[in-house]
């Protein structure tokens, strides 16, 4: 029994060394990306600017884009690496296993299903936050590096994600939530659809009422007013005060950051505990 | 499920077997959910021709009477819910090839060859070629008809909206573009023929899903990359101090400078203090004016065409593969047979 324990880590790695690789190059790929775009393509499109400086005339207005739209895509990749995962998950890690009676017969060689379910969790958790942790560093200094060539904002749906630890807590939730739909389904194809679906649906509900997660500034006044560089406007409008804006100035960005991440790791913990609860009463 | 067809198959081995209809047994989560999408689809599309449209374009109609005063009170609201749902919606229209995709390499051949239940379904009196044309014409005929729908309602939105809706998208708009038209039914068709190709050359569920998935986003991108040359392209050529003809009103082809004896050169990079000062600097280059190859509003059907039938013909292509590598399968299966015989 204990051989078989010392041996389960090593079968997991073994039977998902594919999708191990595919992860390992991924986050590989794209911190090359953004190595070459801050070291290399920043550098010509900021002298290409520094000429037009000195003319009136100039057509290299759209240079920065070469920068900017491939730094908006990492940006978005960085954010929904979690669909991927729920993909996973739900399909070759746990549900191809249940469909296809492996998971069954690994229960009969000295492998109880709790610690199968363990280590069927805990290497991908670790792979995940590791790449993940990879990622957001990253991220934040390429999105950091040259701001000048950049017209996002902190609050952009994905730039919001990818510059902090939510995005590894996304990944954990799409990993419980993964593994929770295959052993309710115990159908691969259709948990890695439903995990992707449910994911992305907890994505949306937290992007919709992310503002509302810290307590938003206010401001009023009879006269017209700008809001301080890099704030959030929320809502604005007009009432007895006069004109007023609903905001969160850029020093929200962590507590409102840090407070969703909070969130979703009670939730993945939730999914979790609900997903050995079934696992118990599948194995029984 | 796939017991069902084994069992059923095994059951009435003398009866002419019914592939239709197993196969609709077999998929029909499939089928309802492409259903449901459908129809959820056609609602939204419905719902955002009608009242939202009307609704944004009258919150425009309310911002232009203000003629830029201070503090004018417009449906901004109206505005801004028309805009997310469209925006929304043709993304969506613009991913359904890929879950196309996604279905079609996992559960309409991958996971058959996977489980074996093809190969059993093959000594149940039903040929390979007959199991396969099943598979591909069905499916075909539910996702033609889905996204067909879908792009006819779409564009039916987007002629609502246009010129009544300020921030409504240009036709040329890279996303409105193909979800206004055929090519995105065509990459819907394209995306089957990929994955049923994928499934049957892999033999497994998952990573065949993986690979279709990216072979239909490999199709798109150079779909994408050909089809303003797909049909000859509009040419002006305009004087060095009027600048580009028609800019930013339809597909650009190629921009840059005529010179004398009708060449064209790509445009130099020039920093002179003024308009004038460039366009010494680009005559003194033998430069006779700015020529603009640019698709205008017209070539739409030509361009929307040409490039369903590029996609059309890449299904085509997939599709014949995929009885090769079926082919090879079977064959495998009848020298199995003889060798156990």
């Amino acid at each position: 029994m204990s051989a078989a324990l010392q041996g389960l880590p090593r079968t997991v790695l073994r039977l998902h060394r594919t999708a191990l690789l595919v992860w390992t190059a991924a986050v590989a790929a794209l911190t090359g990306w953004l190595l070459w775009l801050n070291e290399v393509t920043a550098g010509s499109v900021l002298a290409s600017l520094a000429r037009c400086r000195h003319a009136d005339m100039c057509r290299d207005v759209f240079a920065g884009l070469g920068y900017s739209e491939p730094t908006a895509w990492i940006g978005t990749l960085v954010c929904y690496s979690f669909l991927a995962v729920a993909a996973f998950a739900g399909g070759a890690l746990i549900g191809r296993e249940l469909e296809s009676g492996t998971a069954r017969l690994a229960w009969t060689q000295g492998v109880t299903p709790i610690r199968w379910l363990t280590a069927k969790l805990a290497l991908p958790a670790l792979a995940v936050t590791a790449g993940g942790t990879v990622l957001v560093l990253m991220y934040r200094w390429g999105w950091g590096a040259h701001r000048s060539l950049m017209g996002d904002h902190w609050s952009t749906g994905d730039v919001f994600v990818a510059r902090g630890p939510l995005t590894v807590a996304y990944g954990l939730c799409a990993l419980a939530v993964g593994t929770l739909a295959a052993l309710l389904l115990r159908r691969t194809l259709a948990a890695l659809g439903s995990a992707v679906a449910a994911m992305w649906l907890v994505n949306l509900l937290l992007t919709q009422y992310r503002a509302d997660l810290w307590p938003a500034l206010t401001r009023t006044s009879r006269k017209p007013f700008t809001l301080p560089a890099g704030a959030w406007q929320v809502r604005e409008g007009r009432n007895a005060g006069g004109d007023f804006a609903v905001y969160h100035p850029a020093s929200h960005f962590w507590p409102l950051h840090l407070v969703e991440t909070g969130v979703v790791l009670a939730l993945t913990t939730l999914v979790t505990t609900a997903a050995f609860l079934v696992l118990r009463r599948r194995a029984a | 499920m796939s017991a069902a067809t084994a069992s059923a198959a095994v059951r009435a081995p003398a009866a002419r077997p019914r592939t239709a209809r197993w196969l609709l047994r077999l998929h029909r989560p499939a089928l309802v959910v492409w259903t449901a999408l459908v129809i959820l689809g056609a609602a939204l599309l419905l719902w955002l021709a009608g009242p939202l449209t009307d609704a944004a374009a009258e919150g425009w109609r309310q911002y232009n009477a203000c003629k830029w005063s201070e503090k004018c009170p417009y449906a901004q609201d109206a505005i801004l819910r028309y805009k997310d749902v469209y925006n929304y919606l043709t993304l969506s229209l613009a991913a359904l090839p890929f879950l196309v995709a996604a279905w079609a390499g996992a559960a309409l051949t991958g996971r058959e060859l996977e489980s074996g239940t093809a190969r059993l379904a093959w000594t149940q009196g039903i040929t390979p070629v007959r199991w396969l044309v099943t598979r591909l014409a069905l499916p075909a005929a539910a996702v033609a008809a889905g996204t067909s729908l879908l792009v006819f309602l779409h564009h039916r939105a987007w002629s609502a909206a246009d010129g009544r809706v300020d921030t409504a998208k240009n036709w040329y708009d890279f996303w409105t573009f193909h979800t206004n038209g055929p090519t995105t039914v065509a990459l819907a068709l394209a995306a089957l023929a990929a994955g049923a190709l994928t499934g049957l050359a892999l033999g497994r569920a998952l990573p065949a899903l993986a690979v279709s998935v990216v072979l239909t986003a490999g199709v798109w991108g150079l779909a994408q990359w050909l089809m303003p040359h797909l049909w000859p392209a509009v040419t002006r050529v305009t004087s060095l101090e009027h600048g580009y003809a028609a800019p930013y009103s339809g597909v650009d082809v190629a921009k840059g400078l005529a010179i004398r004896g009708g060449g064209h050169i790509p445009e130099p990079e020039c920093y002179a203090a003024t308009t004038e000062g460039c366009a010494r600097i680009f005559r003194e280059r033998g430069a006779v004016g700015w020529f603009h190859a640019y698709h205008p509003a017209s070539h739409y059907w030509p361009l929307q065409l040409t490039t369903s039938a590029f996609l059309l013909a890449l299904a085509a292509l997939f599709t014949l593969a995929a009885f090769r590598v079926l082919r090879r399968l079977s064959g495998s299966l009848r020298a199995g047979k003889g060798a156990t015989a």
